[in-house]
């Protein structure tokens, strides 16, 4: 994929993307209880990022690099940590794409993190889904009871594709330079994955593996499990 | 002596040489293609590799069903005589293979439109549990031990590196490079055959009755039409709502060009038409 060459005038971008449960990190195959007393484990969850710029506060400072596409997947913590170079500047929060954008979904075979071998390419209906969720609940009347949460789509009107501008908590704003290492955590927090926009109940939606309204409805509550970025920097 | 031996390095070159190019040529009065070979530029060694590869079973999961399994060369790559081809493990396909040809000029591929770039469409038979059956990895994995295909990969991409994109690649060169434009219609057009009476009687009918959806000189417009047919209540196909979601797309399936059409019987997307008198007696008094 994409690499940068670093100049004078750029500094490193650290951005960490942490998957919560009640405010704890998420543990694969652990039983939880969603908000409305489900129990669920996860199994599997992976979900693409990309195009990831800082927002600058100072009007003229534009980002001059967007990272290429990520996948991010649980069970593999070192996916979930995306350092690239950024310009300096003065900054109060991220932007980045939720998925894969209409040009990159249309632009034939691909490697890297949008390689089919990494399981999120559909082949009878051409896309990359934007997130995938799997695991099992005894509430969820599928085959050996799994839930799947596939969802893609990035056709008008049902695109499950979004471009999500966080601000940094309490709107503090963090400077890009060469001597420190800017971290920022991206939390993901399920309990407001389930009861978002449309409530996910496991007993009646337990699985959507297919584009369409449906898909669409949950990749809203999806976005709306993003919850406010937190800073850290190290020298 | 000197110029022996810089003779026989030239040799040397020619027999081993990588990425010669070989431009694609669209033919006299073909509309520009979708498909240009941009990020994939077209070489003799390229094309060589995705030839291999299509008829090679090794991209099948029990080594019996390679691309030209079910795209069989004389039967301009569809399957011929059969409504639905046959997969792995004595399963049959969901629809009738379509004859392979001019794909550089499909913006869409498939019965219904579902897979937006000819560069991806192998993945959906070489994944299907009906067809080929196979998991990508393992594809990878079998090539990348084998004897010859790293070095043919190596002459075609530069390094013996095999991945999904080159295989796709690779598949592509070959498949977009199969073209139909030297009929005796396309010898007529240019002037270097003419047709006899009853041909240029056929050719005004279908002028009139026919080519609105089947446009020349491609003989299809790409658009999904429903043609007043019954769905078959074992495959439940409802053709472009599938991929759409949306109820006016139901029933709805490509227009197939009618080139090679004598050799691509039986037709329709389930292959229920045996003739195409059969299908133009449809035509004329079978729409439901």
């Amino acid at each position: 994929m994409t690499s940068f060459r670093k100049s004078e005038a750029e500094s490193t971008l650290v951005i960490h993307f942490k998957v919560y449960v009640h405010g704890e990190p998420l543990q694969l195959n652990k039983k939880y209880k969603n908000p409305f007393g489900e129990t669920y484990e996860i199994s599997r969850f992976r979900f693409y990022v990309g195009k990831i710029e800082p927002v600058y506060t100072d009007s003229g400072q534009k980002a001059n690099h967007a990272s290429s596409y990520h996948l991010i997947d649980i069970s593999d913590s070192s996916s979930t940590v995306i350092e690239f170079p950024a310009a300096k500047g003065t900054c109060n929060g991220i932007q980045f794409l939720l998925g894969i954008d209409s040009v990159d979904q249309n632009n034939g075979a691909k490697s890297g993190s949008l390689d089919p071998i990494k399981g999120m390419f559909w082949t009878w209906n051409s896309g990359y889904q934007s997130f995938k969720m799997e695991g099992i609940s005894p509430l969820s009347d599928q085959p050996s009871h799994v839930i799947a949460y596939h969802i893609g789509g990035y056709r008008y009107p049902y695109s499950t594709v979004w471009k999500i501008k966080m601000n940094t908590t309490n709107d503090e704003v963090f400077r890009i330079t060469k001597e420190y290492k800017i971290i920022i955590e991206v939390p993901v927090e399920l309990d407001y994955f389930f009861d978002g926009a449309t409530p996910l109940r496991i007993k009646e939606i337990s699985a959507c593996t297919t584009p369409g309204k449906l898909a669409r409805k949950i990749s809203e509550n999806f976005i709306g499990s993003f919850t406010g970025l937190t800073l850290t920097s190290n020298p | 002596m000197k110029s022996f031996a810089v003779l026989s390095i030239i040799g040397c070159c020619y027999l081993f040489s990588n990425n010669t190019p070989f431009p694609f040529q669209i033919p006299k009065g073909f509309p520009p293609p979708v498909y240009r070979f941009s990020n994939n530029p077209r070489t003799k060694q390229g094309l060589f590799l995705g030839r291999k590869l299509f008829y090679d079973g090794k991209l099948s999961k029990d080594g019996n069903f390679p691309c030209s399994s079910c795209h069989q060369q004389f039967a301009a790559f569809a399957t011929y005589e059969h409504r639905l081809s046959h997969g792995f493990n004595n399963q049959f396909s969901f629809r009738n293979a379509p004859g392979l040809f001019n794909l550089a000029w499909e913006k869409e591929l498939n019965w219904d439109g579902g897979i937006n770039h000819i560069e991806v469409q192998p993945l959906a038979p070489l994944l299907d549990p009906h067809e080929m059956a196979e998991d990508l990895n393992q594809v990878i994995a079998r090539l990348r031990k084998d004897k010859l295909y790293p070095s043919l990969f190596n002459q075609a991409f530069g390094s013996s590196v095999i991945n999904s994109e080159r295989i796709l690649k690779a598949l592509t060169q070959f498949t977009a490079s199969l073209v139909s434009a030297d009929s005796k219609y396309d010898q007529m057009k240019r002037g270097t055959a003419h047709f006899n009476k009853y041909e240029q009687t056929g050719y005004e009918i279908f002028q009139q009755k026919c080519a609105r959806c089947h446009q020349e000189p491609l003989f299809t417009d790409f658009s999904y039409r429903n043609t007043g047919i019954e769905i078959d209540s074992t495959l439940k196909d409802y053709g472009r709502m599938r991929i759409t979601g949306r109820k006016e797309d139901s029933i709805k399936f490509r227009v197939p060009s009618l080139r090679n059409v004598f050799l691509t019987f039986p037709y329709g997307h389930d292959g229920r038409f045996a003739t195409i008198s059969e299908l133009l007696q449809h035509y004329n008094s079978g729409i439901v």
